[in-house]
């Protein structure tokens, strides 16, 4: 009796050419591992922990940082029956969008400018880079220098000019204002690397064929450069709107979220209520509100790229 | 045979783990050479004569006690506020740190402190009593480190230049501020920013309420000082408003600020702390400082506030802290701080040769004054809540035109909103 069966012959000769290709499928199939794991280790202790910990202490009632015991949906009915939650909204609504609409243009308008020069291109670049290689609580520090009414270069302008002094931040709307402007200054050059990346990918000739047909700068703006940075100005904005929803430290370095409240976000009261108040549970469920926020924003941009990639 | 050796190596670690806890002594160890980490909002680096003071009694404590090092941290009463609770909690507070007198019951609320030890009871002479500085429990948690009060503070050549003098009563301080005001000062300085806790707003109406005898919280710790008592400073701040008096910036004004427009002469008349009087004395010579102006019950006494030492929870050299603690506020160190213009606050530490000194001129007046002017207070542990919405109360004057009773309900509702 042979001790080669037909059978296993035939696998063996059928193993050999397709089988080594699966098993190194296979062994493929197993490196990604290598990398799943970390990532998904990482993602698992610093977003999903920190988020079913934040979900459990809103749930129970706290003390200082000691969670006591379970309270249900206590501090979340808190939250929404503050008569100040409104204005918290429509605050953070305003700075978002306030902001928004000055970074969005400011960099793209710095983005085409750098992309059109061809002389000192690097120091102009680094002059426009400037205000985002700052921290945000130096640009907030200095900003505070800048305006105080008592010393600041600003007030020695106004004052020569023959009016008062810079006085934004006793004011719940020049403060707001203010804050909000700082924003956009210290982020528009996020903006503005991005929309260059994505101006650098637009083909010159188009241009060139606009400019044989007689078109003009505004032609080739609107019927060149806009389509070609749709995309582009869609995660843009959504990148921009998410890190305005969650700026903190610039509104705590200059107002704290005052005056009357005129300057707390929602990120901000989540500062406030979690280190001035010791409100560790309230806190918590405006952060799983903020959290619901960002996440209608994610959805939202990826509604519009599906309907950019259709 | 894997077994075996596992089971011979346990039987080693047991047997040699028992002989070793059989070796040592039965009675505790000597701490032996140990580092606290002590934060203070005073920067030693600095060249003003506290900052002078505080660095060499750390060096000479270190010097009598070379198994004792100070690891010092610079931490402003902000950071403290918001990082203490947070590093206790996670058995990281520091050995021994400084505290504002009011919020003291608030931070032992939060599990700051370590309760003290024994030795500390052996102190007596304080000049104040210190039983408001106490946790939950009743049980001691700081001694006081430097007593303060509050007092006027007017620029004198300001005053000339107007025609008038020092007002003695609150009405008095209107009718100056608004002469002042009309010559293009500051008639009377104070903030309503809440960005370093409310400090000026907060000091004037602790110091107000004792002169006009009202109390702050009730029995359970509620605010509760919206009485007519109380309505007395909210109506203050509203004639200084109607009279034009205050800065024109008094919403986002701070203490740092007000300090900052005395010290340059664009401010008339203040009520601060009198550990501004030996700073003022050598910043501007026309600042001079007199006692409270008598409010409706024709006092002048307002509240002995300052600054404490404790030891963190969790510390484990509480002897060590002790140690360090009863130096600090010990006759020796107190004289040193003293001639920073600190108020001591044990009597044997004005034994000392400085304070027969003409030098310490200056510090015994100030000394002699809290005495003699201020009484302590006991305070709830809802004292960041409070001055915050004070601050606010201030904002809601000058920004929504509100009234004297509205300031005052305004600012308790919000230190009892949870």
């Amino acid at each position: 009796m042979s001790t080669k069966s037909p059978t296993r012959t035939s696998r063996h000769t059928l193993i050999s050419p397709s089988g080594t290709q699966a098993s190194r499928r296979a062994g493929r199939d197993r490196k990604v591992w290598l990398y799943v794991v970390p990532v998904s280790a990482v993602f698992l202790f610093v977003f999903v922990g920190p988020l079913i910990y934040t979900a459990w202490t809103a749930l129970h009632e706290t003390s200082y940082y000691q969670i006591g015991k379970f309270s249900g949906l206590n501090s979340f009915v808190r939250l929404f029956s503050d008569s100040d939650l409104p204005s918290r909204i429509w605050t953070t609504l305003v700075f978002s969008l306030g902001a928004l609409v000055i970074a969005l243009p400011a960099g793209l308008l710095s983005a085409i400018v750098l992309n059109n020069l061809h002389r000192f291109k690097r120091s102009v670049r680094s002059l426009f880079l400037l205000p985002w290689l700052m921290s945000q609580a130096t640009a907030g520090t200095i900003w505070l220098w800048f305006l105080n009414p008592n010393y600041g270069p600003a007030s020695a302008i106004t004052r020569s000019l023959g009016f008062g002094p810079t006085d934004v931040f006793s004011s719940p709307t020049s403060a707001l204002v203010a804050v909000t402007l700082m924003t956009s200054w210290w982020s528009y050059p996020q903006a503005m690397l991005l929309f260059l990346g994505a101006l650098q990918t637009v083909p010159g000739e188009l241009y060139e064929s606009l400019k044989v047909d007689g078109g003009g700068i505004r032609h080739a703006f609107v019927n060149i450069t806009l389509p070609h940075l749709r995309n582009t100005i869609v995660s843009v904005v959504i990148v921009l709107l998410m890190l305005y929803v969650q700026m903190v430290t610039i509104i705590l370095v200059t107002t704290r979220g005052g005056p009357l409240g005129s300057t707390e976000t929602l990120s901000m009261r989540v500062y406030n209520q979690m280190f001035d108040k010791f409100d560790l549970s309230g806190a918590s469920a405006t952060a799983i509100l903020l959290f619901a926020v960002n996440i209608v924003l994610t959805l939202v941009a990826i509604r519009f790229r599906r309907k950019e990639s259709l | 045979m894997i077994k075996k050796r596992w089971g011979f190596a346990l039987v080693t670690a047991v047997v040699a783990s028992l002989a070793l806890s059989g070796c040592s002594p039965s009675t505790p160890q000597s701490e032996g050479p140990v580092t606290l980490n002590y934060w203070d909002f005073l920067d030693p680096s600095q060249a003003n004569p506290r900052s002078k003071a505080l660095k060499e009694n750390v060096a000479n404590f270190e010097a009598a006690n070379p198994d004792i090092k100070i690891n010092l941290s610079v931490v402003s009463l902000g950071d403290m506020l918001n990082r203490l609770p947070q590093a206790a909690a996670a058995g990281q507070a520091p050995d021994v740190f400084k505290m504002y007198t009011p919020v003291v019951p608030q931070m032992a609320s939060a599990g700051v402190y370590s309760p003290l030890p024994d030795a500390a009871s052996k102190v007596t002479d304080w000049l104040r009593p210190t039983n408001a500085l106490a946790g939950p429990d009743g049980k001691q948690v700081a001694v006081p480190y430097e007593y303060r009060t509050c007092a006027l503070y007017y620029n004198q050549k300001i005053l000339s230049q107007i025609g008038a003098t020092v007002p003695t009563t609150y009405d008095g301080v209107v009718d100056v501020a608004r002469k002042a005001a009309a010559a293009g000062f500051t008639g009377f300085g104070t903030g309503f920013s809440d960005s370093d806790n409310s400090a000026i707003i907060g000091t004037f109406f602790d110091c107000f309420m004792t002169q006009v005898d009202q109390e702050m919280w009730n029995k359970d710790g509620q605010a509760d000082f919206a009485t007519s008592k109380g309505e007395e400073f909210g109506n203050f701040l509203t004639k200084l408003r109607d009279a034009k008096a205050l800065g024109s910036n008094v919403v986002s004004d701070t203490y740092g600020t007000v300090a900052d427009g005395m010290a340059s002469g664009t401010v008339a008349m203040a009520i601060m702390g009198t550990e501004r009087a030996v700073s003022y004395a050598s910043q501007n010579p026309d600042l001079k400082w007199t006692a409270l102006p008598k409010a409706s019950t024709g006092d002048t006494t307002g509240t002995t506030i300052g600054w404490t030492l404790g030891i963190g929870n969790g510390s484990k050299h509480t002897e060590a802290a002790w140690k360090f603690i009863e130096y600090m506020t010990g006759p020796e160190a107190a004289a040193r701080m003293a001639t920073g213009g600190e108020v001591p606050t044990r009597a044997a530490t004005y034994q000392q040769p400085y304070f027969s000194s003409p030098e310490a001129k200056t510090v015994n007046d100030i000394a002699a004054y809290v005495k003699s002017n201020s009484k302590p207070r006991t305070y709830s542990s809802n004292w960041t809540s409070l001055a915050r919405g004070l601050s606010q109360a201030g904002q809601k004057v000058i920004l929504n035109g509100s009234s004297g009773s509205d300031f005052i309900h305004s600012a308790q509702d919000a230190a009892n909103k949870k």
